[in-house]
């Protein structure tokens, strides 16, 4: 997958240049109600992430390595594999699926941040410049899949972000690098050989809350439709050290 | 049953918008209720809407004051704030609330100054150590009245700004079905009327000489505004129950399988026919009690909304659990602003005391009336 994407960005070099000096213009003056210009990062990838449902075995190396990697504070997630007992006519098993930022296409974090420190790189990456976020949550409230937080040391919106830095060092994110089951599958939708592409094309991945309309660029394999939305069941009964545990209410 | 799912590792996400938010929506609708209500008596120069439109006032000056101070709270980078004013986010309700928040303050401070203005000059009249400040204060001028139209219709202007952005600030967000509905504004603004029109029953009880009239009157506003709470609230149901639009039937099937749910709803209602029956019924020597459930009416609207709404998770099973806590991103928050507006509330009192009715005479007189009315009624 690396010499396919070194071989691509080679291709798209001469455009990238010339992409740059346009698109510096229109992004220093975006008028009202432009839509919030892309900016940063190389418009020749479109980063996106397949999991494979059924090759995950819920061991949580990947929440740890992001943990690890990215300075997440205790008791906040930008990745985690939500683990259900799945109980049918009587036999009971497991289900793991894998949560994240979606990475979307269409992202409803985007238009509602006030002051623009959540913004998506050209490679499809939606990130939060966090010297300029103020702390107001709404992007919180506007992700559908509850994939962001506010992080109490920075005081600023945080979520994953694919992992920008590996990735722009030509490395895999830090989940993907370090899946035991090989469930998390990571690389460039434009480049038609690539894995992720492949898999796009040729094995119609689902993504979840398709009817948000928000495009998530990070697809399922083998994604039971009971899972898609709001999960119906019994809640867990994990809490963050700082709540008391009490009984939660069923769905 | 055969089949079901148990949750067994997730992420409880925390509520991001805090009390103070709950605080913010509370506040700045009570002043945007205020400032409606005082229209007709100062704006449009009635009257027998006067002594009200004085209450109304006083409700819209100390909530409007109070009210950007628990949004700043509600910031997590509250130091940040400017970066609001530094680049234009058209697409974003919140950023237009930055620019018509200040804009609204500041138009309703001139209207309170041009209908105070009056007062003022009074108090500048008066041989005290303090007349001259009142004098400076009032710019040498009195009552005029197309001064005090011209701001009032500004400030009615910046009110429906703030009451349009806060609305679809909330109802744009598509992520929470209880929140995605074009009823929200609406609700907004009929509670915060209504949560107005109690905060005047109660100042006008504790804080501006017990006016039969102003009580009456301030009922009867109440139990109307309230009719149309419990109409937008049952067509938001129908809505929902009946199927007939899907997303009010995902946000109430978001919320109707769980207990708790149902006796917040039990209680809203409850919060709302009560204080109709009572103003319909009674609408003298009742104003204590109404004033005080409308108030609490649309305080636990706001809370229901906010905090409740967030404890719907987006993806997870069941709900996540909210304790409130004890610091500044709990119950703190909640007093802090509560001390601020009493804080406001005594200091434009201190300085603008209710006016002494003059003559017992004219202020009696529509007490006469109000008696039979009542008793019609
Ligand atoms: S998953 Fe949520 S945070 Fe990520 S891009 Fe989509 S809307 Fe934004
Ligand atoms: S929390 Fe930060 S990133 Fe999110 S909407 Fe507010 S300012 Fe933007």
């Amino acid at each position: 997958m690396d010499r396919s994407r070194r071989n691509f960005c080679l291709g798209a070099g001469a455009t990238t240049i010339g992409a740059v000096t346009v698109a510096a213009m229109p992004a220093a003056a975006a008028a009202p109600g432009a839509a919030s210009p892309r900016r940063d990062g190389d418009p020749a990838h479109r980063w996106a992430m397949v999991v494979d449902v059924g090759k995950c075995v819920g061991c949580q190396a990947c929440t740890v390595a992001c943990i690890m990697e990215n300075d997440v504070p205790e008791n906040s997630f930008r990745t985690i594999v939500s683990t259900y007992e799945v109980t049918e006519q009587g036999k009971a098993g497991s289900y793991m699926l894998p949560r994240l930022c979606n990475h979307c296409e269409d992202p409803p974090c985007i238009p509602v941040c006030p002051t623009g420190a959540t913004f998506q790189r050209r490679d499809g990456i939606v990130v939060v410049d966090n010297t300029v976020c103020v702390g107001c949550a709404y992007c919180v409230q506007a992700c559908p899949y509850d994939a962001r937080f506010i992080n109490h040391e920075t005081q600023t919106a945080d979520k994953c972000t694919f992992c920008v830095h590996r990735v722009e060092a030509g490395l895999l994110p830090a989940c993907v690098e370090t899946c035991v089951g090989g469930a998390r599958i990571f690389g460039d939708l434009n480049d038609p050989h690539s894995a992720v592409a492949t898999l796009v094309r040729e094995e119609n991945p689902k993504v979840l809350k398709p009817e948000q309309g928000t495009q998530p660029r990070v697809f399922y394999l083998g994604l039971d439709p009971r899972f898609q939305g709001k999960v119906d069941g019994t809640p867990t009964l994990w809490r963050p050290t700082s709540q008391p545990h009490s009984q939660k209410e069923h769905a | 049953m055969d089949n079901h799912i148990v949750e067994v590792i997730n992420v409880t996400r925390e509520v991001a918008w805090l009390p103070w938010a709950v605080q913010y929506f509370f506040l700045i609708g009570l002043s945007v209720g205020g400032l409606l209500l005082s229209l007709p008596g100062y704006a449009f120069a009635r009257a027998d809407w006067r002594a009200l439109g004085r209450i109304a006032l006083l409700v819209a000056l100390t909530c409007g004051l109070a009210a950007p101070v628990a949004l700043l709270s509600d910031l997590h980078q509250p130091g940040r704030f400017w970066h609001f004013y530094v680049v234009l986010r058209p697409t974003s309700w919140m950023w237009w609330g930055s620019i018509f928040i200040p804009l609204y303050v500041t138009v309703l401070l001139v209207y309170g100054w041009a209908c105070f203005r009056e007062e003022l000059q009074a108090h500048g009249r008066v041989d005290s150590r303090l007349a001259a400040l009142y004098r400076l204060a009032s710019l040498g001028g009195g009552r005029n009245d197309a001064l005090i139209r011209a701001a009032g219709l500004f400030a009615l202007a910046g009110a429906l700004l703030v009451a349009l952005y806060t609305g679809a600030e909330v109802a744009v967000v598509k992520a929470r079905p209880l929140w995605h509905t074009p009823f929200l504004p609406v609700q907004f603004l009929l509670t915060a009327l209504a949560g107005a029109a109690g905060l005047v029953l109660l100042l006008n009880r504790f804080a501006a000489g017990n006016d039969r009239a102003v009580e009456v009157r301030a009922n009867r506003l109440l139990a109307g505004v309230l009719g149309g709470v419990m109409l937008v609230g049952a067509l938001w149901l129908a809505l929902g129950l009946f199927g007939l639009d899907a997303t009010h039937a995902e946000a109430l099937g978001s919320v109707a399988g769980s207990e708790a749910w149902r006796v917040t709803a039990v209680w809203a209602v409850a919060a709302t026919a009560l204080p109709f029956a009572i103003a319909v019924a009674k609408p003298a020597g009742t104003g204590l009690l109404t004033g005080l459930i409308a108030l609490h009416g649309a305080w636990m609207f706001r809370w229901t909304v906010f905090i409740g709404g967030q404890t719907v998770p987006k993806t997870g099973a069941g709900f996540y659990d909210y304790a409130l806590p004890a610091g500044p991103e709990g119950l703190l928050g909640i007093v802090g602003t509560a001390g601020l507006w009493l804080f406001l509330l005594i200091a434009l009192t201190a300085i603008l005391p209710s006016p002494r009715r003059p003559a017992p005479a004219p202020a009696r007189a529509p007490r006469a009336p109000a008696g039979p009315v009542a008793a019609a009624e």
